[in-house]
């Protein structure tokens, strides 16, 4: 039986107790069946959520002198490159270099990154960081892991100040009845959370109106980004609403509307439209 | 494993391979033990290969390590483990440490490879000798010298079975209730295809041994890691058979026996025909070998009463 022969290299850290950065990542990638290189990119006692940490770092010299002696025995092959938290500018920038040539070697190769900026509203890396990982990390990157505020952050970082996420399948605190969206305003520095009631119908034609409705409100509300989403998500709401009332009173109890009496009641609307009234309270995520 | 069990292995880090924590860890987290790894060195792979680069932690940096554990109160072990150490000063705060975490827990057994050298020959700075002798061996509690290494350490020569049983008893006296002579040039019964291995463990409450004998076929290469992957399964099977060496060195030898096994194959293969592997390719197939860890088909016929 000729056994799986995936080589990964990952660059992460090393706690001596608990499970982070390389701790996690090479147990189960083990017992999987794949070989796994690892530079420990620090050594600590153990993560820097306990009272206590202490330990040293691996700078971006000595992560090459580790990469040359690899280099130098002509067994810089790797299937995989696996990377996650890292604080230092130069050690990551080291980090891209390695994979360029990595690839050289192996075109097939496959750079698996979690881009950690932070969470929950605050960043837990310089700023420094940031371009790095937006000009020279991602474009390399094959597969990248982002949580909400980083995939923010990095679309902040290609230029726009206001960033939506309209819909995802993030679990929303009032139910599965409900959906999540997220807004961002880097200049402002909000950002926000919403639950929005989910409806059981295919819409077309909703993201335009929320566009439409966005570009309206951050006009009137330019730095407000809560007031902004919600009006703007009210105003959707009660389309939507009278919307399908209207549509199941044509389909008739029972049956599924139809893609025309699903048409969004736009004229209907109207008075909505001009002031709408706000039915769900956007959570001001702090920075 | 009902309890979680809790190892400290202060071993050298290689980026590829399986050499020190590398051989280590793996086995004894597959084997259900929770391991606390502080890599005295990380490296790029064994210094076998043509090139090898990297860096050392200094005896201050561990201590450093160390410190960070206990202002988190979580020194708490039930077993560590050593094993190859250059510098003294290293060395030394190791036994400090290992003090100390005997002092939190009297039931700690301290796990040690007295990695001196082999053949007649020293690959340590001699200065590192009289530190296992005078203080290592006195706080060990299962040892795992070769021969090479029971002789430097006991100043007694070893040239028959008797005198081998003799210095395990002198290493006893000097500390450990558990030593394994790891390899021994002794003729072994089966003929010279077989290398004759021995241990003697202190049987709880009296003042004799369990004494065995075992012979392990000898392999035409030259393998690294496989010294730190013998102590790490003696850790755990002495666990799992206390009070029985002679069911935990079946199991342990038997575990090397398939992972060398398996390694000499892939290796063979990878050279090619008639050719000799080189160190890269013959890097232990430690995940692959997998299931053999967990539960090794036992090797008959390879452990024996003395």
């Amino acid at each position: 039986m000729h056994e799986m022969e995936c080589r990964v290299l990952s660059i992460q850290s090393h706690v001596v107790r608990g499970y982070v950065g390389n701790k996690s990542a090479s147990f189960p990638l083990q017992v999987l069946g794949f070989e796994v290189d690892s530079i420990n990119s620090v050594q600590f006692s153990n993560h820097t959520g306990y009272s206590h940490w202490k330990g040293q770092v691996l700078t971006a010299d000595e992560l090459h002198v580790l990469y040359e002696g690899i280099k130098l025995n002509n067994v810089h092959h790797y299937d995989y490159v696996l990377t996650g938290y890292t604080r230092d500018t130069s050690f990551l920038e080291m980090v891209v270099d390695i994979i360029q040539e990595l690839k050289r070697a192996n075109p097939n190769l496959v750079y698996v990154c979690d881009p950690v900026l932070g969470d929950h509203g605050s960043m837990y890396v310089p700023q420094n960081l940031h371009p790095v990982y937006k000009n020279k990390v991602v474009p390399v990157a094959d597969i990248i892991t982002p949580n909400q505020f980083e995939v923010m952050d990095l679309l902040h970082k290609m230029g726009p100040d206001t960033v939506v996420i309209t819909s995802s399948d993030l679990p929303s605190r009032l139910g599965d009845r409900f959906l999540v969206s997220l807004g961002s305003q880097r200049t402002s520095k909000w950002r926000v959370r919403m639950e929005i009631p989910k409806v059981d119908a295919v819409f077309v034609g909703t993201g335009d109106l929320f566009a439409a409705m966005l570009l309206a409100w951050t006009h009137h509300y330019p730095n407000d980004l809560k007031t902004a989403c919600e009006k703007t998500f009210s105003v959707m709401h009660h389309v939507i609403q009278r919307t399908i009332s209207y549509a199941h009173e044509l389909a008739g109890p029972g049956r599924r509307p139809s893609p025309p009496q699903l048409e969004l009641r736009m004229v209907q609307s109207k008075a909505d439209i001009e002031d709408p009234a706000i039915v769900m309270e956007a959570t001001v995520l702090t920075l | 494993l009902e309890a979680p069990c809790r190892v400290l292995s202060i071993q050298s880090h290689v980026v590829r391979g399986y050499v020190g924590n590398k051989s280590a860890s793996f086995p004894l987290q597959v084997l259900g033990f929770e391991v606390d790894s502080i890599n005295s060195v990380q490296f790029s792979n064994h210094t076998g290969y043509a090139h090898w680069k990297g860096q050392v932690l200094t005896a201050e940096e561990l201590n450093v390590l160390y410190d960070g554990i206990k202002l988190n109160n979580v020194h708490h072990y039930d077993y560590v483990l050593t094993g190859y150490t250059r510098d003294t000063s290293f060395l030394e705060t190791v036994v400090d440490i290992v003090q100390e975490l005997k002092r939190m827990n009297p039931k700690l057994v301290y796990v040690c490879d007295p990695v001196m050298g082999d053949q007649g020959s020293m690959y340590v700075p001699e200065n590192i000798l009289p530190v296992y002798r005078d203080k290592v061996v006195a706080v060990a509690d299962i040892l795992t010298p070769n021969q090479f290494e029971a002789e430097l350490l006991t100043g007694r020569k070893i040239n028959t079975e008797k005198d081998a049983l003799e210095v395990m008893d002198l290493l006893h006296q000097m500390g450990p209730d558990t030593v394994v002579l790891t390899s021994t040039d002794l003729p072994s019964p089966r003929g010279d295809q077989f290398l004759v291995a021995l241990g003697s463990q202190k049987i709880d409450g009296t003042k004799s041994t369990q004494k065995i004998r075992m012979d392990m076929p000898k392999v035409d290469a030259v393998f690294v890691g496989t010294g730190d992957l013998f102590a790490a399964m003696l850790l755990a099977w002495t666990h799992l058979h206390p009070n029985d060496l002679k069911a935990a060195c079946e199991k342990t030898i038997s575990v090397m026996h398939h992972v060398i096994k398996r390694t000499m194959t892939y290796a063979n293969e990878m050279a090619g025909q008639g050719k000799r592997p080189n160190p890269a390719q013959l890097e232990l197939r430690m995940v692959q070998s997998k299931k053999d860890i967990e539960d090794p088909a036992i090797v008959v016929e390879r452990v024996m009463d003395v």
